[in-house]
């Protein structure tokens, strides 16, 4: 038997339906039940029954919500198979559902992901005392890390703050044609650099919202996807790498396990990074966009900015790139709605932002954990 | 958290006292930090603080226009770097004497500066490697 590259998927998997809730202030209702919410949406948009569903995977969201026992409860589930990723992002909830149906735990798999942080004040860092250093200078929030990249990515390449600029300012774009979008209003690169900035050298529109929201995938083995839609979305390569010791002492901002993902996924896909259409980055500052555009080859290291003035990425460019506007424009959410996006995309079903007849996307996610992730999915199965 | 050999404690003391110390593994002798009750290269348990050089080269640097916390209202701006130490070491701190000179790439000496809090290490241009701009209030600093 020949040996298929690691994480060639292949077709084995299909996403046979995405949904999500309203995004932004989503009041009055708990993470858990937001995530809740955004499963019976999916299952009755897509004519879905509850009882098909035989795998639940959830990811624990910031104030320990969302774990599967507790969502499972809610739902009224009792699957064959269920967890809870202990981090966020869509790319590692996904791969778990595609290892879980290959291994034939489960066949119809829920991922859904809830949150109600914006509404419960929820924020990012805050200083522990003298045992920590980032405490003791004062080094919090996302942006301190993403600033401290960016920095020294100027610093070896001369890269510009129009540069980066013109990341969010394509998103932005793309978000006005999204009525789910939170961000809405026009953004051009002179309002860009007008920002203030929040850490130097980043500036409001280089960093995601934090929003409340919820979404939801669902992932089924190839041979049911028929039962469920017309239109399924196969899975036809994964990939992933740990960074976890370059937490310490190593280049724990500049994130070169990255480059490991980038050398698996295509061939995990058996495709060519040519043959992407539509590109999904998740977006937590704009950084680790410039940083995933170098390092899985659609742009030269440096060369992002004029990548996105010569129309070879981002919105009206050769390759489009987060289309639904991103957590920088769209809603925060892990990372979630950028594979729903991908899904509509690849469905027909993106409305005014829709693109001309893509058939293959590829999702590229990291975060502040050290992990990177990548999923290629495409209308055909082979 | 188990903190009962990952105590960082000592590091911030001694900086209090002038002198930067590390965990050097008693197997490999590779130098960690954060403070962490493993090594790991070898995974050995035995380590001995020791005093490394207080000189290194800047990493990047960032300004903090914005206080994400209400104790760091009135420090605002302020700077943090990561200084790669000779040791091999990254270390989160801070930069002083360099004026609106970039940073990035040159050559620094930890000093210790009292914030509130006890003395914490900051690096400096290394001397006779910096010369400040003109106008600047920040001189060299050895
Ligand atoms: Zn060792």
């Amino acid at each position: 038997m020949t040996s298929q590259p690691r994480g060639a998927i292949r077709g084995r998997s299909a996403i046979v339906a995405a949904g999500n809730t309203e995004q932004g202030t989503v009041p009055g209702i708990s993470a858990d039940e937001i995530a809740v919410e955004a499963l019976r949406r999916t299952l009755a948009e897509h004519g879905i029954a509850k009882s098909e569903v035989d795998g639940l995977i959830t990811c624990k969201s910031y104030g320990g919500f969302g774990i599967d026992t507790e969502i499972g409860r809610l739902a009224g589930l009792n699957p064959d198979y269920s967890a809870t990723l202990d981090y966020g992002t869509c790319n590692f909830s996904l791969h778990l559902a595609c290892a879980v149906i290959d291994a034939g735990l489960a066949t119809t798999v829920a991922i859904v992901y809830g949150t109600n942080q914006r509404s419960a004040g929820n924020r990012f860092g805050h200083p522990l005392g003298r045992q920590d250093e980032a405490s003791v200078y004062g080094f919090l929030n996302v942006a301190g890390p993403a600033g401290m990249a960016f920095r020294r990515h100027q610093h070896l390449y001369g890269t510009t703050e129009e540069d980066l600029g013109r990341i969010a300012v394509s998103q932005r774009r793309y978000a006005r044609d999204n009525p789910l979008a939170v961000f809405r209003e026009p953004l051009t690169l002179d309002d860009y650099l007008a920002q203030p900035y929040l850490v130097e050298p980043l500036r409001r529109s280089d960093l995601c919202m934090i929003s409340d929201g919820g979404a939801c995938l669902i992932v089924t083995r190839a041979d049911r996807a028929d039962d469920f839609t017309d239109k399924p979305v196969h899975v036809m390569g994964i990939a992933q790498q740990s960074g976890l010791r370059d937490r310490q002492n190593a280049d724990q901002w500049m994130r070169p396990w990255i480059e490991r993902v980038a050398e698996r996924i295509y061939p995990a896909a058996g495709i060519d990074r040519e043959d992407v259409d539509a590109l999904y980055i998740q977006d937590p500052t704009s950084v680790w966009v410039l940083q995933m555009l170098e390092m899985y080859g659609f742009v030269p290291p440096g060369g992002v900015g004029e990548a996105f003035r010569d129309g070879a990425v981002g919105f009206g460019g050769k390759l489009p790139l987060n289309t639904n506007g991103g957590q920088l424009s769209e809603a925060y959410m892990w990372g979630f709605l950028h594979l729903c996006e991908a899904v509509r995309q690849l469905r027909g079903e993106a409305g005014g932002r829709q693109l001309d007849g893509p058939r293959t996307a590829q999702y590229c996610s990291t975060f502040g954990f050290m992990k990177a992730a990548s999923t290629i999915l495409s209308v055909d199965r082979s | 958290m188990d903190t009962t050999t990952a105590d960082a404690s000592l590091f911030w003391d001694r900086a209090a006292q002038g002198e930067l110390v590390f965990q050097h593994c008693d197997d490999c002798a590779f130098v960690r930090w954060p403070a962490a009750g493993v090594c790991p290269e070898c995974l050995g348990r035995g380590f001995t603080w020791k005093p490394v050089a207080p000189t290194g080269t800047v990493w990047s640097q960032v300004v903090y226009h914005r206080a994400y916390d209400t104790s760091l209202r009135e420090r605002i701006p302020y700077n943090v770097a990561l200084v790669e130490l000779t040791c091999g070491v990254r270390l989160l701190t801070r930069l002083t004497g360099f004026g609106t000179a970039d940073p990035v790439g040159a050559a620094v000496t930890a000093r210790f500066e009292d914030t509130g809090d006890g003395p914490v290490p900051v690096f400096a241009p290394a001397t006779g490697t910096f010369a400040p701009a003109a106008g600047t209030a920040e001189g060299n600093v050895s």
